[in-house]
């Protein structure tokens, strides 16, 4: 029905849409989903065959068949037989989108043939649920709803057989906007819809497939439950974080950095948390992934660690049976259970700290055989008990740079050049006062932080923290769990973190693991 | 509607009072401006009580205004020393040539220049655009008495095809359609060097705000609708662009009535109120430049008013403001 085949478009050699390429089918509702300005409206515009007609600056390559027709490359009268009749739009709820000097009804009735409407207005106008009697008003006289409502009217009164709909629920209450996805899902059978759209909430309610789009590529593309229930890139993962809904409880994060726009490469390395070389120097082509199409060099986000089938028992008492996890890249996993329940036992065994009776430890999809230097320097971990973790003859400069002192980076410079890079991540003082203070001479939180900065200075992918928080008073809690929240969405650092309190795993995680028996159960956040 | 009929009141009032009060404010004394001072000088005292008493000028101020608001009402302007007539007669007699002149001037230019400034606005920067545009501007280079002067010179003297002095031929005896093809002939040089004269400001309004409404949303969705050319050109965003014209036109009677149509006037020896207000400022006829700034400017209250109920039926979001 639809085809998009390696759509390009510039703006004065400005690459906005890179090589798109995408199928419609009749029937099927499609979000484009994407942070202002990655071309969506583009995208929209090309659909409708106006960009090099409204913009004399712009470059269209590619093709785009709509039903055989290349609408790229098709003419004035062509276009003009295909706008409105076959293909419509609902554009983007802005101000002055309706002529202010029109009425609503003149600006309906011009868009049909003929003479004689009165009726199929009224009639579609009813269906959007708008008074058909306020169709004499002018555009200032009515809400953003009923301006959106008039929209789609307009757009779905020829019966198109694709319609584009651009912003079609942002800047509208809740309860509008409820309202009129059941309009368009009403209005839309047998239809093919492209949605474009930034509102997750609206995308998830109304269509079936999903199109990710990061500076003017797609990133990711495939059913709407299946990106939205496990989304596969990191910016997909990133969106749906940054996005506040009933049914997360944890807290929002975004996505580091600000759109920027790239030349060359994956248009979104600068802000990806696991970018490599590669994804500087080339872009990385859509590919199929297991249940969706992905563009990534390294496959989605990464796993960082698994577990496979670990057992313990001390004295035939079996405190872990057959226990599996998996860790990705930027992702909080909670292990949830009582004292005694083996969490710790888990955690040990994930560090080499003890060994496993049996089972496997994958870190970076290598099997971990040996705990050295290299293992640490990925995977790092925060203790309990804060006063114990950390030496008491050790003064703060030589307890966070301990790490770097066992992997044999002993030059003063950078030691105190790299103390200083943590300290001030946690948020501590990081002047020469400070690093020479004691253990004694620091409060609780401040000792937390002291820690999590010894983890962090040898950049682990992964931390483990084993109740990082429960020896601390709320108030000081709330401020770690906020900053392993910032140091994660800065870092993309995975971590497992270890509690008993069901609201801190709440808080923080993206998956909770019940232990229980020496049993993992997944627990669904809801 | 109603909040507007009281502000038009309060205008007209306004006026009325500073018709009244201006002319006073001018130096000297009236008996002195009609007799001189010498005749006065020569004057018994009981003559001149009598005179004051005559002109009503031993009545206080205050009751002078009401009888000259009265007399308004009655349609009594005064009477016009060097006419010999009375005020309202003379002007009834130059009124309706300036009308014709002005408002047929303003409305071919109106027109035609919000035509051309709709159809150049749409090919901003082409070939055709560039040449009306420098044309335009080219033209509003002049002032209206040489454009006057040199049609005056061209058609009428030159090539002779066209009267050139006063409004119809003196003496001739024509009537009926004979005295109407007449009229029009000596009009066509007139209302043609008017017309010169406005078109560039209709034009030039016409195409920027024609050039910023092509920038608004609902052009582009009116393309996406596949609506014809013509029909975005001049429904969506020509009608939109007449609004400032509309304005301006408004605004621009006043001043296109006094100066423009005053040059044009003389130029042509034309009997419309241009003429009148310049004989009299000559003449130092008070009266009847009196009665005439009062016709103009009650002239411009009227087509403001019509203008406002215009302005509502071009862009209703002005209704929704009131």
């Amino acid at each position: 029905m639809l085809e998009v085949k390696n759509l390009n478009v510039s703006f004065n050699g400005k690459k906005i849409l890179k090589s798109l390429n995408f199928k419609l089918k009749a029937g099927d509702i499609t979000a484009v989903v994407g942070e202002s300005g990655t071309g969506k409206t583009t995208l929209a515009m090309s659909i409708m065959g106006l960009i090099s007609e409204q913009f004399s600056n712009a470059k269209v390559s590619g093709n785009i068949f709509f039903n055989g027709i290349d609408i790229c490359t098709a003419d004035r009268n062509q276009l003009q037989q295909l706008r409105w009749k076959r293909i419509s739009m609902v554009f983007q709820n802005v101000d002055n989108i309706l002529n202010p000097t029109l009425s609503i009804n003149s600006q309906i009735s011009e868009i049909m043939p003929g003479k004689n409407n009165d009726l199929k207005i009224k009639n579609t106008l009813a269906r959007v649920g708008f008074p058909p009697e306020r169709a004499v008003a002018y555009p200032h006289q009515l809400s953003m709803g009923e301006k959106q409502k008039v929209l789609l009217a307009m757009a779905y009164i020829l019966e198109p057989e694709l319609v584009i709909l651009d912003e079609p629920t942002s800047s509208l209450d809740h309860h509008t906007r409820n309202n009129l996805i059941d309009i368009i899902k009403k209005m839309s059978s047998g239809r093919a819809v492209l949605i474009l759209t930034h509102d997750l909430d609206t995308v998830r309610k109304l269509t079936k497939k999903t199109i990710m789009l990061y500076g003017g590529s797609i990133i990711e593309a495939g059913d709407t439950e299946a990106i939205f229930s496990n989304p596969r890139h990191p910016y997909t993962r990133g969106l749906l974080r940054s996005f506040p809904s009933t049914d997360r409880t944890k807290d929002l994060q975004g996505i580091r950095g600000k759109p920027e726009f790239v030349e060359e490469g994956c248009p979104f390395h600068p802000r990806c948390t696991q970018s490599i070389n590669i994804c500087r120097i080339q872009k990385p082509p859509l590919d199929e992934y297991e249940d969706r199409m992905l563009s990534c060099h390294r496959g989605g986000i990464i796993p960082l660690l698994e577990v496979k089938d670990v057992s313990k028992s001390y004295n035939g008492l079996d405190v872990l049976k057959s226990v599996s996890l998996n860790i990705y890249e930027g992702e909080t996993v909670t292990l949830l259970g009582r004292s005694g329940s083996g969490k710790t036992t888990l955690a040990k065994i994930i560090m080499g700290l003890l060994k496993a009776d049996s089972g496997e430890i994958y870190l970076d999809t290598r099997q971990v055989n040996k705990w050295d230097f290299n293992f640490y320097s990925r995977v790092q971990m925060i203790f309990q008990e804060v006063a114990s973790a950390i030496s008491h003859r050790l003064n703060v400069f030589e307890a966070v740079t301990e790490p770097l002192v066992i992997q044999k980076i002993t030059e003063r410079k950078i030691l105190e050049e790299e103390a200083k890079k943590v300290l001030s991540e946690v948020q501590l003082p990081a002047d020469h006062d400070f690093l020479r203070l004691y253990p004694h001479h620091l409060s609780g939180g401040e000792l937390q932080r002291i820690v999590i900065a010894r983890a962090l200075i040898l950049s682990p992918g992964l931390l483990i923290a084993d109740e990082p928080t429960s020896s601390l008073d709320a108030s000081i809690q709330a401020k770690i769990l906020k900053l392993l929240n910032n140091i994660q969405e800065e870092r993309g650092l995975g971590m497992l973190f270890i509690t008993h309190d069901l609201g801190v795993a709440r808080k923080v995680s993206d998956k909770i693991l019940k232990l229980d028996n020496g049993i993992i159960t997944e627990e669904r956040i809801k | 509607m109603k909040k507007r009929w009281i502000n038009y009141i309060i205008a007209f009032f306004i006026i009325i009072t500073l018709n009244f009060v201006i002319p006073r404010l001018l130096p000297g004394d009236p008996l002195s401006a009609i007799y001189g001072d010498e005749v006065l000088l020569n004057l018994s005292d009981e003559a001149t009580d009598y005179i004051n008493k005559l002109y009503g000028l031993d009545k206080p101020v205050i009751a002078r205004y009401f009888i000259y608001v009265f007399s308004i009402f009655r349609g009594n302007f005064g009477y016009s020393i060097y006419h010999k007539k009375p005020v309202l007669e003379i002007l009834i007699s130059h009124l309706p040539y300036t009308l014709i002149l002005t408002g047929l001037s303003m409305l071919l230019a109106s027109i035609s220049g919000a035509i051309l400034g709709i159809e150049s606005g749409w090919r901003r920067g082409k070939k055709i655009d560039r040449f009306i545009l420098s044309s335009i501007i080219f033209i509003s280079g002049f002032p209206a008495f040489f454009t006057g002067a040199i049609f005056l010179i061209i058609f009428g003297i030159i090539l002779g095809i066209l009267p050139f002095q006063g409004a119809v031929e003196a003496y001739s005896g024509f009537s009926g359609f004979n005295l109407a093809v007449d009229f029009l002939k000596h009009l066509v040089l007139p209302l043609f060097s008017l017309v010169i004269v406005y078109i560039p400001t209709a034009y030039l309004l016409t195409r920027n705000s024609m050039i910023s409404s092509l920038k608004e949303p609902y052009i582009l969705f009116a393309r996406a609708k596949g609506l014809t050319d013509t029909r975005i050109r001049y429904r969506h965003a020509g009608r939109n662009s007449l609004i400032p014209l509309t304005t301006q036109m408004g605004i621009h009677l006043a001043t296109g009535l006094i100066t423009g149509a005053l040059f044009i006037e003389i130029v042509y020896s034309y009997p419309g109120m241009g003429t009148l207000i310049y004989n009299s400022i000559l003449n130092r006829d008070y009266p009847v430049l009196q009665g005439s700034l009062f016709m103009v400017t009650l002239l411009v209250l009227i087509v403001n008013f019509f203008m406002d109920i215009f302005y509502v039926k071009l862009d209703p979001r002005i209704e929704y403001a009131y």
